[in-house]
Formats: C-alpha cells, structure tokens, sequence
C-alpha cells in the first residue's frame, strides 16, 4: 500500500498535475513519522503510510503556509478523518475542491500518540476517534488507495472521550466548572492547538487582535479559560473531532472532550455533522427555517 | 530592589498637534529631582506608557541642550498610541529610559551637516537638529531635506518655517506627487529624487536619514551618487521593542540587539547586518 | 570521592528538612500523565521515571506570567509601585545535567549590561541537586553539544545512582556544600558500598559539527539561503518549543487592568510567533515561519555563544518531544554542519 502511494505520488509530480505531495515521511531513525513536502518524483519513496501517521496535514492546505502555496498545485496523503477537515475548508470557501487533488487511504486506526507506539496497532493505543470511525474508507478523493475496509462503527460511540464526558456530565455543574479550570490551569499559552488546527486559519487570531484586549495574553487562569473557551466556541459545529489539538498540547489537556462534547450538542440541535460534505454550510453560520431552536424563529 | 521596568512618571504639560494622527507631548518628570538630573543624547529613545494599555517605543524628540522637559511625537497606530492619542494636558503617563545608543555628535564638529528625514522619521532628527543649531558654531553648512506624503502629513510646520528663516539653514520641503495644497511652495517629488536635485555637497559633511525603510535604502543609493561615503551616513533601525534594554529578544538583527547597540548606526554598518529589518 | 550518600527512602527526610528550614522543594511530580517540575511537601508526589520533566526548571526562576509593577489611577492621580520581590530559597531536586547547565545562558542574558533582578533574586536562591542520567531516550543529544550525563556545570550537588537504588552525593559548589550539611540528618556518611548505575550516555549525532555549525551561521550569506525553507516548512509556528526549553528567554511586556487600577506583566513570549516582529506599519521583517525557526536556531548556536558567551542549546531535546509535526532540531543541525 505503501508503494502505491509512493507511485501514485511519483505519476502525480512527472506528469505535473501536482508541483507538491504533502504526505508522511520518516524522521532520521525511522522511528516517527513526520510531514514531507515531497516536489521530486524522484522523492517519492521517502513518502510512508502506517498506523504512526497521526497528523492531520490538511492544515498545510491553509493561507497561513504561503511558501507551500507558492510551489504550486498540490497533492496530499490523507485518511478519511482527514478528508473531513479537507471538507470543511472547501464548505467555507478556503480552498477549492479542483485545487488539491486527494490522495485518500483506506485506514485501520492510527496510534493516539506515536510514543505509545510498540510495533503493533492495538486498540488501546488508538484514538476514541478510530473506534468509531466512519470513513475508514476516504469519503472525498481524488483516488483511493488501500484494501477496503469492512469496519463498522459502533452503533452507540465508544471510547474513553465518550466515556469521560458521560462522566462528567453526571457531575453537578460546579465540579465540572472546577474541572476545567483545572485543566485549563495548566496551559501555557504555546498555541499548538491553534496552530495545529486546519480550522484555525484566521489570519489574525482573535487572541493577537489587542483593540480592545479580547483575551489577556497572560498564562494565568483568567487568560487561559477565556482563551479555551473561545477557541472551543469558534470551532463549534466545525471541529471534526480529529484530535490534533488534544494531540499537539504539550501540556495535556484534554481538549478531545471539549470538543466531542460541542460536537453532540450540534448534533442534537441542528442534526448536523462537519466534514461529509463538502458543500454543506455550518449550521453556526446559516439560518434555516428548519431549525430546531424556538428563538431563532 | 532595582527594577528595570519601572517607568518613570511624567505630566503632559502640553500637547502640539501636528499632523493628521501625529502628535507632540512636553512632559515633565513628577519627580523634581530627575527634571534637573536627566540627560539623554540625541538619537535615544525611550519607552512611554499608557497605563492599562502598555508601552510604545518613541525616540526623544526634543534635543538634549534643552533641559528641564522631554518630547515626544507619535502616530496613533494601535492600542498604545491610540490611548496616548486620547489624553489631555496634565495627564500622567509612564517613561522608561533613555535607551540605546546615540549619534556622535561630538565627532562631527567643524563638520556640514545634511539631515534627511521622511514623514514621521523627523522626530530622531529634530532632537539632532535642535542639538546642532544650538551649537551653531561647532558646525558648517546645514542642509534640511523633508518630505511627507502629503502637506497636511508634514510634521513640525511651525519649527520648519523657523529653521528655513534663521538665514543659515537650507530646509528643502516636499510631498509625493499628489500630495501637494494648491498654495504648496515646496518641490513635488520622493524624498530620494529631491535630495539628489538639491545634491548638498559631500565635501566634509555627514549625512543623517530617518524615515520608513523603504525611502532609506533610496536615500543612501542617493548620497552615494553624491558622493557620502557609506561611513558618513547616519541612520536608525526600528525594530520591534518591548524591554528596551537588551532582554526580550525581540529587537534583534543576527546577533545585533538594535535596542542596546542602535538604534543608531551608520550605512556601512547596516549594510554589513544580516537580511532580517 | 562523594561526599555523602542518601538513601532513596530518605528523600522525605530531606524534603522534611528543606521545608521545615523555610524552602521551597521542587521536583519532577506526575501531573495529567507527565512529569513535570512541581513544588512538593512529601516524598509520594516525587516520581522517578522520568527521563526530564516536561516543563523546564525555568518556570521557577523566569516564571511564565509575573507583575513587575502596579499602577492606579484617582483622585491623588497616578501611582506606580514596582513589585518587591523576596523569593523563597528554593531546591530543585531532581534536575538533569544538560538542564542545569542552562542556567549559565539564562544568566547571561539576564545581567549582560543590565541586570534584571526578577531573574538573578531567583537563581541567587536556588540550589540544583542534579541526578545523573542512568535513563533516556533517543531524543537526547547532550553529548552532541559537548555536555554529557556527568557534567557538572550549574549544579550544586550531584547525584549518581547506584546498582541498589541508592545515591551517592557530590557538593559540586559552596552552595552544595551548604545545603548538605544543612540537612546533614538526611545523608549518610558512607554508603553501601554497592557500585554505581551505568549512565545514559546518548550516541553522539555523527554528523553534526558545532563549529562547523557557527562558521556557517556567522557568514551573512547563509540568511538567504533556500535551504531554510525547505528545512522547516512543516514548522507549524507554535511556541511549543520554544516554551519548554530552558534557554529561550523572550518576553512580552503588557498591561492588564481597567483605567483605575491594575497590573504590568512579564509574560513568556515565542519568537515563533508570526506576530512576534510585526511592526505597527504592517511591516515585519520575520513574514515567513522559515525565518522564525532561522531566527531560533540562531538565537542558540550563534546568539548566545556569540553575544553572550554561553551555551544555547544543550541537548535536553524537549523541543523534539514536544513538536506536534517533529521538527527535530538535531536534523537542522546536521544539515547545517555541511
Ligand atoms: C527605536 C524606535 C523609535 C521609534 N520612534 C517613534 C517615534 O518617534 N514616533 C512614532 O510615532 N513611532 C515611533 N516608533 C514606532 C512605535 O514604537 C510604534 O508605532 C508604536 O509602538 C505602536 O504602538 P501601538 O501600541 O499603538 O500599536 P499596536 O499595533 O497596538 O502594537 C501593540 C504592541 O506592539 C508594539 N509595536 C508595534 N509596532 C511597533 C514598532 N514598529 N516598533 C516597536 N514596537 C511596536 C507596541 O509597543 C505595542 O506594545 C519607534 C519605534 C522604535 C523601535
Ligand atoms: S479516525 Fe478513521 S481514518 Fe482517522 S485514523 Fe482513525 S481509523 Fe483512520
Ligand atoms: S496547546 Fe495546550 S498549552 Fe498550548 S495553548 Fe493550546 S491548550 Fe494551551
Ligand atoms: S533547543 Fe531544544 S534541545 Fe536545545 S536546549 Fe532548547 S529545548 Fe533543549
Ligand atoms: S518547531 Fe515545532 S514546536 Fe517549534 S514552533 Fe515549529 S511546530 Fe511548534
Ligand atoms: S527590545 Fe528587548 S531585547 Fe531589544
């Protein structure tokens, strides 16, 4: 499977269709993987697919990587729950389906974090994502390479996100609160998740916007719940669940249940879910007769 | 405990308005004490607060032959000048330094001098300006070129007409093309292209220019075709700042901290500075 | 020759007696499944399986957020009080021998020209009780930047572990000297006899050159060299990096508060950030990450050994554990030893 990518890639680059394959490669060791901007056909081997192919590289298709944009027409190397940021960029006019061409891989799981990784996939390694995934074979692509995959999601989600936040809404409110700031607490202001994040593109982050000071800036409780919380809001009835925030903070909060938690909340009230369609608009942006909440009519 | 940032207070004691969004505050130190001590040179600069909004990196635009009181002028840009933008006479704000290093005045006696600034970048030069005209007779021929984009930019009007009347300074004035008033009297034109026509002589002089970036590189190309040596031009880098004093790692070009080592440099300095101004 | 030796289940004496004299005591702690440098009260919230806390020991000598001054304005106008500071003698336990030898770069930064109190009333009051690597993984590379598992610089007392868990103890300065016989009833004067733990000693990187590194970093030319781009266009310009290693030193200095009262803040900054040059014009001289991350790299290997004389990276490898698209800095290096 690894080598048709690497074909695939190699016919992409020669005949010119693509000017560049974003996809995963090996750091020096061969013991993580990393993203590779592959321009070369020649280059093309360096490309790898494998159960440590955790980032979600969409997040190079966005404004913010001028330097990439300016090689030209690309092609990326993405899983199904990649596809679906993919899918919303293009729902929200940040780049143009015809403009990227999909590389899609039918997908078994990937690893949680590549240090958990042992030499075999097992599914307590893997991400509450993958045990319920819906797109293990790529709903939005160019080609699709890869065995079929015959995994069917479970019915009800399943998962320690799914279980945590069962958890804690059993809570009453006042603990959930001391939860989180709690966890908030120990944010460090890094912005990884923000940068790590597809659908983070704004060019001037709410955070960086000083007229007036929306967010304080300093990594004390205050700052940091205002900074979570807003991020949590801008990405409502967005987020894909991808879990590259949770993935990419260093300091382990566990952003995954933030995001799950708005997610079926939109779910219930608007029946709506990111990243199927490419076409589809936010709820959070429309307004639809159909709509289940009163106010709004 | 001696505590690098913490500002001094000054009063405005006056405010100039002098351009569209371009201001003047005369500030005097709370302290009395410091009003008589305080020295700077010119070419420093220093760090000015509204409180609850932060600092702003200004040079001291008053020459340092003048005691007593600091100026400043400033462009409302953003949080910090639009704060100080807002405040009246006998408003407190903060003042942190002087900072940075200076330009060597003291070399240049006997010599001409050619100051050279665009819009806002007259400010460093005024103090100089000021500091030169009240040594008149350590110097020789002084020539002014300004220029702003438009009349209504141009700082300092008052100040100009003073310096062009003293009958021993030549002040060239223009604005870009466009720029111009229909009773403008001054040349039309970019800052570059006009020095180059009034082309003040080389010959013992020294020249200084303060501006946005892209009109210093043309201005040095210029004076280069007259004839200044790159040694003999003098210019400021502004870089980003916020500690002032070589600790926030913020104002730097390679391994050169503008905020200790600058802001002023000579041409031939800056063009041996790594690609990153 | 060690000076003396501490038994492993002594530590809570020690901890006892640090606290008990009025000080702080900081060591690797297991907070959301990381080890991470904590101040503690007992020996039980102590981990040893760690290979190097998370966060750098930084945090308690440059903290991530301080006041440096109070302002308030009415009716008698504006005043502004600078914060005193009177810090706690603190201990760090439990440090790593690349870590501490950054104290020497945090130091030089802070007191060249002028000194800034808020860090050097810190350090002045912190005792470093290393522990030598006898674990690591493959992201260390101390030995690369010419510091080992036995180096000793910014130390006060080292500790080796021996084949039965004990350590036997090293004052490295007068300070380490101090601190054991202040808390002499927590050591032993001989130990066990038993022979020490071999150490982890990384494999030095084989084709990095440091010097190489500076000759080419100090050459103007290699600003505009494309290979910067290509280097580090995955970059995703966080500050993760920079945020946990013990040698980056930027700050950010704000207000926080209303019109009446309130505070200004030193708060860490990363020159990661796209908004970290950018001018009030709009101009910004670091447009693209590949010149944030050039500006980095040679913030350590030509900044700080240039401009102040010390060391700027020294191998920890935190920034290559934490990077979220695994920008190791070590490929960086070796591609700029050619
Ligand atoms: C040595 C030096 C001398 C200067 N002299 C003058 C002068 O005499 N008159 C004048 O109008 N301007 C001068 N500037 C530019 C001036 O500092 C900025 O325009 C001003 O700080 C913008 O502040 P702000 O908070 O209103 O803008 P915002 O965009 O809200 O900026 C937010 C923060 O960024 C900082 N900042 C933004 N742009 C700059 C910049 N270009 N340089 C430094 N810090 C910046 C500010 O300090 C502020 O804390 C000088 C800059 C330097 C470095
Ligand atoms: S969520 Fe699905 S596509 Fe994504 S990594 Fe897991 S199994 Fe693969
Ligand atoms: S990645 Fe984590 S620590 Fe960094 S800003 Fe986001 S939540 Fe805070
Ligand atoms: S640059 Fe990286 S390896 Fe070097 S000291 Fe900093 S965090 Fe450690
Ligand atoms: S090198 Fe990695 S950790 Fe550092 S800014 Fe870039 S992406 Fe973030
Ligand atoms: S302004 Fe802080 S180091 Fe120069």
């Amino acid at each position: 499977m690894e080598n048709a990518v690497r074909e695939k890639a190699k016919g992409l680059l020669t005949s010119g269709e693509v000017k560049v394959v974003i996809g995963w490669g090996w750091n020096r060791n061969g013991t993580r993987t990393t993203p590779v901007f592959i321009t070369r056909p020649e280059d093309a081997g360096r490309l790898v697919w494998n159960p440590l192919c955790v980032n979600n590289l969409s997040v190079y298709l966005t404004r913010k990587f001028k330097d990439i944009q300016a090689l030209g027409r690309p092609a990326i190397v993405a899983k199904g729950c990649d596809i679906k940021n993919i899918a919303v960029l293009v729902s929200e006019a940040q780049v143009k389906r015809e403009d990227v061409y999909i590389i899609g891989v039918t997908c078994d799981g990937v690893v949680y974090r590549q240090e958990l990784w042992k030499g075999e996939l097992t599914p307590n390694i893997m991400p509450t994502k993958c045990h319920n995934c819906d797109v293990r074979n790529p709903h939005i692509a160019d080609c699709v390479i890869g065995d079929r995959s015959g995994f069917v999601p479970p019915e009800a989600p399943a998962g320690m996100v799914f279980d945590r936040i069962k958890a804690l809404d059993a809570k009453e409110s006042a603990q959930r609160w001391e939860f989180w700031i709690k966890e908030f607490s120990r944010c460090v202001k890094c912005y990884a998740c923000r940068q790590v994040c597809s659908l983070c593109y704004c060019e001037r982050c709410i955070t960086e916007k000083n007229m007036p000071q929306w967010i304080e800036t300093s990594a004390h409780p205050r700052g940091n719940l205002s900074w979570n919380l807003t991020r949590a809001m801008h990405l409502a009835g967005r987020c894909t669940f991808c879990g590259e925030c949770e993935r990419a903070c260093p300091v382990n909060i566990p952003l995954n249940l933030v995001n799950q938690k708005l997610i079926t909340v939109v779910k219930d009230a608007f029946d709506y879910r990111s990243g199927y369609d490419a076409s589809a608009h936010p709820p959070m942006i429309v307004f639809s007769p159909e709509d289940k909440e009163n106010f709004i009519k | 405990m001696n505590n690098l940032y913490l500002p001094h207070l000054a009063t405005i004691e006056d405010i100039y308005e002098e351009a569209p969004d371009v201001r003047s505050f005369r500030l005097v130190f709370k302290d009395e004490r410091l009003r008589d001590t305080f020295d700077f040179k010119a070419g420093q600069f220093a760090l000015y607060s509204a409180f609850g909004l932060g600092e702003s990196t200004f040079c001291i635009a008053s020459p340092p032959t003048r005691k007593g009181y600091v100026q400043c002028t400033f462009r409302r840009t953003g949080r910090v000048t639009g704060g100080l933008a807002e405040m009246s006479i006998g408003d407190v704000i903060g003042f942190r330094g002087p900072y940075g290093n200076h330009f060597p005045v003291d070399d240049w006696k006997g010599r001409n001098m050619v100051f050279i600034a665009g819009g806002i970048g007259l400010p460093p030069v005024r103090s100089l300006i000021w500091n030169v005209l009240d040594r008149r007779e350590d110097f020789g021929n002084i020539t002014i070129v300004y220029g702003a984009r438009t009349a209504a930019d141009l700082v300092y009007k008052n100040e100009l007409k003073h310096w062009a009347g003293m009958g021993d300074v030549r002040v060239v004035e223009t604005v870009d093309p466009g720029g111009e008033t229909p009773d403008w009297k001054g040349k039309i034109g970019f800052v570059p292209t006009v020095l180059e026509e009034a082309a003040p002589s080389s010959k013992d002089a020294v020249a200084v220019t303060c501006g946005p970036p892209i009109m210093i590189k043309f201005v040095i190309n210029a004076l280069g075709k007259l004839g200044f040596a790159d040694g003999s031009i003098y210019t400021t880098l502004e870089n980003r700042m916020k500690c002032g004093i070589g600790k926030c790692g913020r104002c730097n070009v390679g391994d050169i901290y503008i905020c200790k080592e600058g802001p002023v440099y000579t041409a031939a300095e800056v063009k041996r500075m790594y690609n990153d101004f | 020759m060690a000076d003396k030796f501490l038994k492993r289940e002594n530590l809570g004496r020690l901890i006892d007696s640090v606290r008990n004299g009025g000080a702080r005591f900081v060591a690797p702690a297991i907070d959301a499944r990381q080890a991470v440098y904590r101040a503690i009260s007992g020996a039980d919230e102590v981990t040893w399986d760690y290979i190097l806390p998370r966060n750098s020991f930084k945090d308690y000598l440059f903290p991530q957020t301080e006041v440096v001054a109070e302002y308030s304005i009415g009716e008698g106008g504006v005043e502004i009080r600078g914060r005193e500071l009177s810090p706690k003698d603190t201990v760090v336990f439990g440090s790593r021998p690349c870590e501490a030898a950054s104290l020497a770069s945090l130091r030089s930064v802070f007191t060249w020209d002028s000194v800034d109190e808020f860090y050097t009333a810190r350090e002045d009051k912190t005792t470093v009780v290393t522990v030598a690597c006898t674990n690591g993984d493959e992201a260390c590379f101390c030995t690369t930047v010419g510091l080992s598992p036995e180096s000793v610089a910014g130390s006060d007392v080292m500790l080796r572990e021996t084949a039965d868990g004990d350590f036997s103890v090293t004052a490295i300065t007068g300070r380490g000297r101090g601190f054991l016989s202040a808390h002499s009833a927590a050591f032993e004067d001989s130990g066990s006899g038993s022979a020490q733990k071999p150490l982890f000693v990384p494999e030095k990187i084989e084709g990095v050159d440091i010097s190489r590194i500076k000759e080419r970093l100090a050459r103007k030319e290699h600003y505009d060299d494309p290979v910067w781009a290509g280097l580090t266009r995955k970059c995703i310009g966080c500050g993760a990096c920079t945020f946990v290693c013990p040698t980056c030193h930027c700050f950010d200095i704000i207000d926080e508060g209303t019109a009446f009262e309130g505070e200004r803040r030193k708060n860490w900054d990363a020159c990661q950030f796209d908004s970290f040059t950018l001018h009030a014009s709009g101009h910004n001289p670091r447009d693209a990450q590949f010149k944030r991350w050039r500006n980095r790299f040679m913030c350590k290997f030509n900044f700080y050994p240039n401009k102040f004389n010390s060391r700027g990276c020294v191998g920890c490898g935190r920034c290559i554990r934490v990077c979220p698209v695994r920008l190791d800095i070590t490929e960086v290096m070796e591609e700029m030893s050619r």
